[in-house]
């Protein structure tokens, strides 16, 4: 049956077109993520509207060889020029920018490619065996299961928001609200239309997406005259040559480090909104710690290099995984690629892998083949950057947004789909500027009807709320929901008050009461081991007399 | 104008508008001829949910605001150092509600072609010789797009009230000429493939 998946979706993704379309997907991927102030999301978001005219196979695959060439691309200029070029590539600077000036920035590019690469391919493997085992588990959810992990999700998202989480619940509601414009799904009553028809059908996703996301990026980005009026960084690259085979064999001898921060990135993927932007900070954070030269680190070291960039291209298939076998996208590109799929009619849920197999076999073989061609393509792409950074800023924005325009009304070809996006951009730089973060938002739009759906699934069933903490699943989640909504609190007083030292330990406790209530075997016995785990934390902590460890400098992921 | 007093009139602000809604979702009614079933959830319900959530959140930032008030420490200019500082988004916003408000008139490719030139000449340098290259990246970037969209793609962008007859007659001539060479290449393929299944 598997077999037969994988030679159906080989069959449709194997065609000299779509080959094709990967690989300028990666091109495009490459060169986008190298320029600083240009996120991947902008480019997956600005190759969408040439996805409309293909298949679901043909369009996936691309948007997928983009987000993988953006991960990657975003070292080019973090190591040439100190510059990094996405966010996921913050980290990669720190090492990668003393080597490149010490003389060896090919053996730096080379480094970071062949670590992308390993990374990406550690989180495909992880992709294609966690993904369906997640989707057959989360066949048992039922509505109360599924309407908790939509809370869950949405107070991940707002507990990113570090101090502001009061602005990111609000932001997350407020898109559950946006969510709700038009017509009900029941019995079709319009909702907050205020009269207007032309909000009657409520507003298609894309375009608040798009609205909310580029159209405020990039009046972000041309908000400063002077920046937006300079080059967005050309330096000399052109003579620099990437020393692959060098570089592969220093990436592969630090396998322990490579295989961590690979399961780093895949972790934070799955996390909903907790993106690449986050996991090459962390798994920096954890090669230093577990370093034996930790003081080398900043001065240009390897495992400096190899840690950001293995950790960022697998968070690419942690975001999937949750795409693919929860219907929830772990970040903005996964948000736009389920916008993608349902334009082609096809819903993400639980049951995805198994209604749409060959959708989704492909996308498990073209984020496997997409980090073949990124690495192809890398020193192809070199000069690409070179001359795409002479580029000004201000000459890019304006494009883009008139190309933003074109790609929204190419959607439905309806002009009110341009206006969406005008006041979902305006709505969105206005929450921005007064500090509320707006992937939230962006959640809520997408989870609203879900949610609303579930709710209304539960109610049918039972009006008992008390079956919200009797259903293991649902429990666990808002269990989950509830630490992760102090997660940021603990973290900020680590090692400084006493409290956080049973942190952890309440949570462990507190966790292991659902999963000892799963259906079979392994799981009531994983809740045993996780509760004990959690007492022995306590006693271990009591015994010392709750005494605070040395406060270790840790990075502060809200600060970047 | 403060942190602490923006933080508290945007609390305020918030919480006017949840009202309003709050009072809106009111007016959402199930038709007489749509029976709900029982047990069956109201078209209201989920929005005021959301607007409950909402309510209490918008309340714990205005306490927020007034308890413990984030530091200030932001330029003060007035409304015209507000205006500068905003100078280039408000611009970016204008122009572009003028071009979507233009486009059922002149059409997606000039007002695009206008929109581009316009934004790209306020937010940049103005000196002839940046004159000549918005021109110039203007033209070759929306027309390029213009032709991948409306040629390649076939989507049928807006055609303007003035400008019609020339949106058709660059339909007919360059979508045209393109289409023709497809058909080309599309006739000459088979014979194309037979000749390399032969080789």
């Amino acid at each position: 049956m598997i077999f037969d998946n994988i030679m159906l979706a080989t069959s449709e993704l194997m065609s000299i077109s779509t080959m094709l379309l990967m690989i300028v997907g990666v091109v495009a991927g490459l060169i986008a993520g190298a320029i600083p102030g240009f996120t991947i999301a902008m480019a997956v978001v600005l190759v969408l509207p040439f996805t409309f005219g293909m298949t679901a196979v043909q369009g996936l695959a691309t948007m997928i060889g983009v987000y993988v060439g953006g991960l990657s691309g975003g070292l080019m200029s973090g190591i040439l020029t100190g510059i990094p070029g996405t966010p996921s590539s913050v980290a990669t600077t720190f090492d990668g920018f003393p080597m490149a000036r010490k003389g060896r920035p090919g053996l730096a590019l080379g480094i970071g490619v062949w670590a992308s690469f390993f990374g990406g391919v550690i989180s495909a493997i992880v992709l294609v065996l966690v993904a369906p085992q997640l989707a057959r588990i989360g066949q048992e959810f039922q509505p109360w299961d599924y309407f908790a992990l939509m809370a869950f999700a949405l107070t991940v998202t707002a507990s990113l928001a570090g101090d502001n989480m009061v602005k990111g619940l609000i932001a997350g509601l407020i898109g559950l609200l946006v969510a709700t414009i038009g017509e009900d799904g029941v019995v079709g009553v319009p909702r907050f239309t205020f009269g207007s028809e032309a909000v009657q059908q409520g507003f298609a996703f894309l375009p608040v997406l798009i609205g909310l996301f580029a159209f405020t990026r990039l009046l972000s980005d041309v908000q400063d005259t002077k920046k937006a009026q300079q080059n967005l960084g050309a330096h000399s690259a052109e003579s620099v040559r990437i020393e692959h085979m060098k570089a592969a064999k220093e990436v592969l001898s630090r396998w322990g480090n490579l295989i961590r921060s690979s399961l780093i990135g895949v972790f934070t993927g799955v996390l909903p909104a907790a993106g690449s932007s986050i996991s090459n900070i962390l798994a920096y954070d954890q090669a230093k710690k577990y370093s034996k030269t930790p003081e080398k680190f900043g001065t240009g070291t390897i495992d400096g290099i190899v840690a950001p960039e293995s950790a960022n291209n697998a968070t690419a298939g942690g975001a999937l995984i949750m795409m693919m076998a929860l219907g929830i996208p772990g970040d903005i590109v996964t948000a736009v690629m389920l916008g993608a799929l349902l334009i082609h009619d096809v819903v993400p849920s639980p049951t995805f892998i198994s209604e749409q197999p060959t959708i989704a076999y492909a996308i498990f073989i073209a984020f496997f083949l997409a980090n073949f061609m990124m690495l192809a393509m890398q020193s192809l792409t070199l000069r690409g950057f070179v001359a795409v950074t002479r580029v000004r800023m201000y000459m890019l924005a304006s494009i883009i947004l008139f190309y933003c325009a074109l790609g929204v009304f190419a959607l439905n070809n309806v002009q009110f789909d341009m206006w969406t996006l005008f006041w979902f951009g305006v709505g969105g730089f206005i929450m921005r500027s007064l500090g509320f973060p707006i992937v939230p938002v962006i959640l809520g739009v997408v989870l609203g009807n879900i949610a609303e759906n579930a709710l209304a699934q539960v109610i049918a069933i039972s009006t008992d709320p008390t079956m919200f903490l009797m259903r293991p699943w649902s429990l666990f989640f808002i269990v989950l929901g509830l630490f992760s909504s102090f997660f940021h609190v603990y973290q900020k007083n680590r090692a400084v008050k006493r409290w956080t030292l049973g942190f952890i330990p309440a949570m462990c406790v507190c966790l292991s009461l659902p999963v000892f209530m799963m259906d079979g075997v392994v799981r009531p016995v994983l809740g045993v081991g996780l509760g004990l785990f959690g007492v022995y934390l306590i006693v271990q902590r009591a015994r010392s007399g709750w005494q605070l460890p040395k406060a270790e400098p840790v990075m502060e992921v809200g600060d970047l | 104008m403060n942190r602490l007093n923006r933080d508290t009139i945007i609390a305020v602000i918030l919480l006017l508008l949840v009202g309003f809604f709050a009072y809106t979702s009111f007016a959402i009614k199930t038709p007489v001829f749509e029976r709900l079933a029982p047990g069956q959830m109201g078209p209201g319900v989920w929005p005021r949910i959301i607007l409950t959530g909402l309510a209490i959140m918008g309340l714990i930032y205005f306490f927020q605001s007034i308890v413990s008030p984030p530091p200030s420490g932001e330029k003060r200019g007035g409304l015209v150092g507000w205006y500068r500082h905003y100078k280039n988004p408000i611009w970016c916003f204008a122009v572009f509600a003028a071009f979507l408000t233009i486009i059922p008139i002149l059409g997606m490719l000039i007002a695009g072609l206008l929109f581009v030139f316009t934004l790209m000449t306020m937010l940049g340098p103005k000196d002839g010789a940046a004159i000549k290259r918005h021109v110039l990246t203007t033209g070759g970037t929306v027309g390029g797009m213009w032709f991948i969209f409306a040629c390649l793609l076939e989507v049928q962008l807006p055609k303007g009230q003035l400008t019609g007859t020339f949106d058709e007659w660059l339909l007919v001539n360059i979508c045209g000429i393109v289409s023709s060479i497809g058909a080309l290449f599309a006739d000459a393929g088979p014979s194309c493939s037979a000749l390399l299944a032969s080789v």
